[in-house]
């Protein structure tokens, strides 16, 4: 773990079922001050459940949750630090964006009402009509502009971006990492666009079924790692003995990824004639999160033994195809 | 504070407020759309009172005069100071089942929203006893505002003199407040099935009333019980509901969850 500060969250073996459903399974992780997470998973994987239960909007069934160092069940000195937007919320029937936007700042300490100006001007944000009558990209405006605008130190977005176009999915980035550098704080990011916000994450999370099934540095996790093209003979002599975590092929040619090549390894391939290319950390997950639901193993690791066809279909050649699209929708 | 604590905090670090500001912030946050809480249910009543002096127009025609003594009791039967109160109830449904998941995604704890969403209630239901307490005497001081309209002195309003009006008012506006929220936050708390326990058990306790007063022949002695409270001890007494709504929504409230 990194620095010597305790970390702004600490959760220990935490599980949460409704009746006989498991929503989250013994869960425990850290989250360290001032860096960005991504908390990634499919549909159901329990990402809103996780960030209910560190919002105390929802009671554990057992195990600790610890935020700023206390439990945020109905204590509100943790929770006036806390800022979670969701993607489901709620607001009054006759609310207009303005009524949300004068209330916000008398909830959140550090909000800055001239950045918030701002963020409406950007997301072209109708302040007089009707929350009910906005579509649901200028829905989801209201909600990442409370989100930024309240730099609250510990910030959850859970899919903020629902119905916004690629221009102000794109602002949102933008606006994030600038005021994030800025006025660095703890933000907690749940979406499915993995590769658009690729590059703001600092710390992957992924959820599936309800478990943590990584919990890695994005950094270590990009370079971990490649997808090696050539001919199938040359490929698999290559990648005999290596952790596969998917394979494709067309006629004589393999495309297969595999984890952790060293720079000696990489060179070896290349002089073999062999094509290698990075893998992007939606695909990682992508066939981290389908090889685990196909062979039904439980490691968090990246073998990929019990992969599918569709599990396949997405490496390979079209590697930056499917970046801007949704990593799971896509592939019903 | 330990040095280690306070670096986790960071510059981010937000101000804490005091309990009164929470609480406090959550009543703004109730009237942060005047509409909801004064301008709606000012609106019905001035079209509750447009609609009254038509018909205060079609009595005296009919009755061959207003201002008599049995025009002014025929207007006394009109519902039409109740008017908002329709809407209030569900003004009451909606302050939990709208604010509560607001409230919470602005980090608010169940307590203090509760206690500022009660706080609102008794402001405004002392505002709104005030307001028709004051509008009773005004229609008796004017004679039925110069037309002989009496919209505010009707049901019980206007019999017993202003601080008994003041009383039943606040205390009727409270009720229905209560126990709009107090329904609301079963919901919240124990959805369907408790909405399901909650309606079979009070129409459960309605009947068994009944029945329970008709087999011992009882009906004479009640009736004679409460002509012997009067108004304000009827009120007084319906004080107990709204207590036991505002108190057990609060402890419903406090395990409550908002709905996904």
């Amino acid at each position: 773990m990194i620095g010597t500060a305790s970390p702004v969250v600490r959760v220990d073996g935490l599980t949460k079922r409704y009746g006989k459903v498991t929503a989250i399974d013994d869960v425990s992780f850290s989250v360290h001050a001032n860096k960005i997470y991504g908390l990634l998973g499919r549909n159901g994987a329990g990402k809103t459940t996780i960030m209910q239960l560190l919002t105390g909007q929802q009671f554990a069934t057992s195990g600790t949750v610890q935020v700023f160092g206390e439990s945020p069940v109905e204590n509100a000195r943790v929770l006036q630090q806390v800022c979670f937007i969701k993607e489901s919320q709620k607001y009054p029937d006759s609310f207009r964006a303005d009524h949300v936007l004068a209330s916000a700042p008398w909830f959140f300490a550090n909000w800055d009402a001239a950045f918030a100006d701002r963020l409406i001007e950007d997301f072209r944000l109708p302040l007089n009509r009707p929350i009910k009558k906005l579509s649901r990209g200028q829905l989801s405006a209201v909600g990442v502009i409370v989100g930024l605008a309240s730099r609250a130190p510990l910030t959850f977005f859970d899919e903020p971006y629902l119905g916004l176009d690629a221009v102000a999915r794109q602002i949102f980035y933008d606006r994030l990492l600038e005021d994030y550098t800025e006025h660095p704080r703890t933000v907690i990011l749940s979406t499915h666009l993995i590769d658009e916000v690729s590059s703001l994450l600092e710390h992957v999370l992924v959820v599936d079924e309800g478990r943590i099934l990584m919990d890695q540095d994005a950094d270590d996790l990009r370079g971990s790692a490649s997808t090696v093209v050539g001919k199938r003979t040359d490929v698999d002599a290559f990648v005999a003995g290596r952790d596969i975590i998917s394979r494709d092929g067309i006629g004589g040619l393999a495309s297969v990824t595999v984890t952790g090549l060293t720079e000696s390894e990489q060179h070896v391939a290349r002089a073999a004639g062999l094509e290698l290319s990075p893998v992007s950390l939606q695909q990682l997950i992508v066939q981290c999160t389908t090889s685990r639901a196909g062979a039904g193993t439980g490691t968090a690791d990246f073998r990929g033994s019990g992969r599918t066809d569709t599990t396949s279909r997405t490496i390979g050649a079209e590697t930056d195809n499917t970046s801007k699209t949704d990593a799971w929708s896509t592939r019903a | 504070m330990t040095l280690i604590d306070g670096f986790t905090e960071t510059a981010a670090s937000a101000r804490p407020r005091s309990a009164a500001t929470r609480i406090w912030n959550v009543v703004r946050l109730h009237l942060v759309d005047r509409r909801t809480y004064i301008g709606i249910p000012w609106l019905i009543v001035g079209m509750a009172f447009i609609v009254t002096v038509f018909i205060a127009q079609i009595i005296g025609f009919t009755t061959g005069g207003l201002g008599t003594a049995d025009a002014i009791e025929g207007q006394r039967y009109s519902w039409a100071v109740m008017s908002p109160q329709w809407y209030l109830v569900v003004v009451g449904v909606q302050a939990i089942s709208f604010g509560f998941p607001l409230a919470l995604g602005y980090g608010v704890t169940r307590r203090d929203f509760y206690l500022g969403t009660a706080l609102l209630f008794v402001l405004i239901s002392a505002g709104n006893a005030i307001a028709f307490a004051v509008l009773t005497q005004l229609e008796q001081v004017t004679e039925g505002w110069w037309i002989d309209t009496y919209m505010f002195n009707a049901l019980w309003l206007g019999l017993e003199g202003f601080w008994v009006d003041l009383f039943s008012f606040f205390v009727m506006q409270l009720l229905v407040f209560f126990v709009g929220a107090s329904v609301a936050t079963i919901y919240m708390r124990w959805r369907m099935p408790g909405m399901l326990v909650f309606w079979s058990s009070l129409v459960l306790l309605i009947v068994a009333t009944v029945t329970v007063i008709t087999f011992t022949s009882n009906w004479i002695p009640v009736s004679v019980w409460f002509g012997a409270q009067g108004i304000a001890g009827i009120f007084g007494w319906l004080l107990i509901p709204a207590a036991i709504a505002g108190v057990g929504g609060f402890l419903a409230l406090r395990r409550a969850t908002p709905k996904n």
